[in-house]
């Protein structure tokens, strides 16, 4: 309208200009307050009480959308004692009449009716863009639905949920990887998980990570979305004890049932010192699963890896354990631990991790007694030893860990923070993967409740010095750190056991 | 408080200027200077809208304009009432925009106020662009959800006679209940200015309204007259029930199963539905030939009609159901309480209806 009313002019020379004008004014006038009726009984009525369109409109529209919904629901009763249903080709038309109409909040209950309306036709009678119309809306945050209406909608077209998956691996990829918060309030956002209780959604939703996760080369930000949606997508699904039943097979068809319920078990209902026990059973599992020969219906080793992840917590947790625990290292636990970080090893190499790590760990130990720590104390610790090959990057990667895990626990005096980031985090993209791990560390303590004031402590500390060291290493416009922590094995891996 | 009663009196001329060819003569100072009140206006609705001393005072003042405007015969003086306050400087804007006779400098001084454009700041929350983009979306809205109907449209038709009827009952309700016969009187001159058949329709869906039906056109919550859509359904009854005229143009136009709605949700005017039931039964005779009741003369119902309205009172839920049961057999016995068919119209009846019941 405001282009319209730069037309007009405001010193008509000639008559021309003067009949543009009133062209002009007659159009603006008319789409503010045009209204015809099929009869002119109901103009001459309301001009008899005195009501202008501007008057009435919006209540006319509110009773319209009105009667459109109660006729949608096929309980229509109206004066005339007759029930009526729309037909299909009404219902269709109607929806195709609603696309522009999509925004404008009066008509959200008429939407909502439309999405949720089941016919009694097997094929879908709404019309495709009205879909791609609502779904844009709501990405966009113009139109506000109840949650019912959204899972509605993306179940009846396909599209439409993976137009909303790719927009939340937007949000969350290109936001700040750290802020673990922030990613669980972009998810929550975006009601996927909570529709994904649904298993169609659940499965689609998956397989869209499972790609995501081939494309990149297992990039940490896709793990982390992946971990984070499965967090959500659980509470979720608590939440819906009572409404939804399906099995865990439903969502997780390709992986061992019994598999499948230890990962689900939440870490914060167990007692700490029992958490071992359901590790070792992960790791028993899953290694059976592994290295049985014969590739039995589980899938391979990347589909368990794939399931593995999901529940990323408990591998760090397990990392915890083996830094904080006095005894002797466990096999399963390594061995969990070294799958989880690089599982397409063939059995070899990942035996040569374990021993590595092992040695690792075995020299923390003995620094476990010590008063003070230094920076230099750690380096020789986790120092590769000359007569072997150089440790691959992410070997590197968990034995890092290892060492912010001791860390963080050791009981021994307070280190230097600078020091120790000077020391092992020479470059960005290491600095960037343990700035993530810090985080998430932090975020998992918050959710098991663990007191560990000393240890947080620590862990904020040395977070905020890689953030102010990030930031001073990197440049105006320079590109984001490439992550070296790839796995571009995982495409061969998975290629062989495509479902 | 008196100024600002002046202020709303001088405000309703401007608004009945507004629409003449009066305006010709106003230059962009006027139209700003017009603007600005209908702002105060509005203003005024906001900060007074809950306080309810001033506001009866303000409607006060404006019904008398009204009444004024209207019994000197002035041509559709439409009135202002308190609620048409908050959007007062949208109807103002509406008219001068209608009104040709508004001169260019005006018009095109008056196009800027209305649409400063894109990523102006407003420091009032609710801008007369955002209201008037906000109007011609809806107009729109409710133009594509008319044309979708097609075929029957009698959903929609329904809505639109709902909306009429939520108009009236806030017009009536307007009308003070202490001044005698106030509101009949505005009922009667109603039916004898406006269309006839949409007005019997409109009362029809007044008097179907649900108890609980929320203040029809403000957007804004208001703290409303206690004057509810049941209340103004009681007075509509009543009149009908007072002008037999218009009472028989009810019963003969509208279809049956809306009478019957009507009468299962107003126990008065099912009474006076029966009695004229009655009233037109007793004109029809048996013709021995024919086999079936007549009428007399050829304005009288028919006996198909007459059984039709029986039969659809007596589909309605049992309140009504009984009431109209009874009704017949004591018309019946009041006959003769004859059994056998041909003899009283209300035996005829009773053993039609009891066959299909």
């Amino acid at each position: 309208m405001w282009c319209l009313c730069c037309l007009i002019n405001k010193e008509p020379q000639n008559s021309e200009e003067s009949k543009l004008n009133s062209w002009t004014r007659g159009l603006l006038s008319h789409i503010l307050s045009g209204f015809r009726f099929d009869t002119k009984e109901v103009g001459l009525f309301t001009q008899g009480l005195g009501y202008v369109p501007a008057d009435y409109c919006p209540g006319l529209l509110k009773n319209m959308v009105l009667s459109l919904v109660s006729e949608l629901r096929e309980n229509h009763l109206n004066g005339f004692n007759t029930q009526r249903r729309m037909v299909p080709e009404k219902i269709r038309f109607l929806s195709r009449v609603c696309i522009p109409l999509v925004t404008l909040p009066d008509i959200e209950p008429l939407v909502e009716a439309l999405l949720t309306c089941h016919g009694h036709e097997p094929q879908e009678v709404l019309w495709p863009e009205f879909f791609d119309a609502v779904n844009e809306a709501f990405l966009l945050k113009k139109i506000s639905l109840p949650t019912s209406a959204v899972v509605c909608l993306w179940l009846r077209h396909l599209p439409s949920l993976e137009k909303a998956t790719l927009h939340l691996f937007e949000k969350l990829i290109s936001s700040e990887r750290n802020f673990l918060r922030r990613i669980e309030c972009f998810l929550k956002d975006s009601l996927l998980p909570e529709a994904a209780c649904h298993p169609a959604i659940f499965r689609i939703v998956d397989e869209m990570f499972r790609y995501a996760l081939l494309e990149t080369d297992g990039a940490p930000e896709v793990l982390v979305a992946v971990q984070g949606f499965t967090r959500c997508f659980v509470e979720a699904l608590e939440k819906k004890n009572k409404q939804l039943k399906f099995t865990f097979k439903t969502y997780f068809p390709y992986a061992s049932p019994s598999l499948v319920t230890v990962l689900l078990q939440r870490p914060e209902d167990i007692p700490q010192e029992l958490w071992h026990q359901p590790l070792k059973h992960i790791s028993e599992m899953l290694r059976e699963i592994v290295e049985d020969q014969t590739h039995g219906s589980y899938g391979g080793p990347f589909e368990c890896w794939f399931l593995f992840i999901h529940f990323g917590g408990w591998a760090d947790i397990a990392a915890e354990q083996l830094v904080m625990s006095e005894a002797e290292p466990s096999e399963a636990l390594l061995w969990l631990l070294a799958f989880s970080c690089s599982p397409h090893d063939g059995s070899p190499q990942r035996a040569q991790t374990m021993v590595e790590v092992k040695a690792v760990l075995s020299r923390l130990k003995k620094l476990l007694r010590s008063p003070i720590l230094s920076a230099k104390d750690l380096q020789a610790a986790a120092a590769e030893s000359q007569d072997r090959d150089p440790r691959p990057p992410l070997c590197q990667q968990l034995i890092r860990r290892l060492l912010l895990n001791f860390l963080l626990w050791a009981p021994g005096g307070h280190v230097n923070a600078r020091e120790v980031i000077a020391l092992m985090a020479p470059s960005d993209e290491i600095a960037h993967d343990m700035t993530g791990f810090l985080d998430q560390t932090l975020y998992r303590w918050d959710h098991l409740r663990m007191e560990a004031p000393r240890s947080r402590k620590l862990a904020r500390e040395l977070l905020a010095e890689l953030r102010m060291v990030g930031t001073a290493m990197q440049g105006p416009g320079s590109p984001r750190p490439r992550d070296v922590m790839r796995r571009p094995f995982l495409r061969g891996m998975s290629a062989e056991n495509e479902p | 408080m008196e100024s600002l009663l002046q202020h709303l009196e001088r405000f309703s001329e401007l608004l009945a200027v507004s629409r003449t060819t009066h305006v010709s003569t106003w230059d962009p100072t006027t139209v700003r200077r017009a603007l600005q009140w209908a702002r105060y206006l509005r203003h005024v609705h906001r900060r007074f809208g809950r306080h309810v001393r001033i506001r009866t005072a303000l409607e006060r003042r404006l019904r008398s304009q009204w009444r004024q405007k209207g019994a000197s015969g002035s041509a559709a003086v439409p009135g202002l009432n308190f609620q048409a306050l908050g959007r007062c400087d949208l109807l103002l804007s509406l008219r001068l925009l209608e009104n040709r006779a508004l001169g260019d400098a005006a018009c095109h001084y008056l196009l800027q106020q209305l649409f400063p454009g894109p990523g102006v700041p407003d420091a009032d929350e609710e801008t007369l662009q955002g209201s008037l983009a906000r109007l011609a979306r809806r107009r729109s809205a409710v133009h594509m959800l008319l044309f979708n109907g097609y075929g029957e449209n009698s959903v929609l038709e329904e809505s639109v006679l709902k909306t009429q009827a939520e108009l009236l009952l806030e017009r009536l309700g307007e009308v003070p209940k202490a001044e005698a016969e106030g509101r009949s009187r505005f009922l009667s001159t109603l039916w004898d200015r406006l269309p006839q058949k949409n007005f019997l329709k409109v009362i029809a869906a007044a008097l179907l309204l649900p108890p609980s039906s929320p203040r029809p056109q403000g957007e804004e919550l208001e703290l409303d007259t206690p004057k509810t859509p049941g209340e103004g359904g009681q007075e509509l009854v009543h009149w009908l029930l007072a002008r037999s005229d218009v009472m028989a143009a009810f019963c003969h136009d509208l279809p049956v199963g809306l009478l019957a709605s009507v009468a299962g949700r107003h126990p008065e005017f099912s009474r006076a539905y029966l009695g004229l039931l009655t009233d037109w039964g007793r004109h029809l005779h048996y013709d021995l030939q024919k086999g079936t009741w007549v009428g007399a003369e050829p304005q009288h119902v028919s006996w198909e009609e007459l059984y039709g309205r029986f039969q659809s009172l007596c589909q309605a839920p049992p309140p009504l159901k009984d009431e109209v049961l009874t009704a017949l057999e004591s018309c019946k016995a009041q006959d003769g309480d004859f059994q056998v068919p041909g003899l009283s119209i209300w035996t005829d009846l009773f053993l039609a209806l009891g066959s299909g019941s």
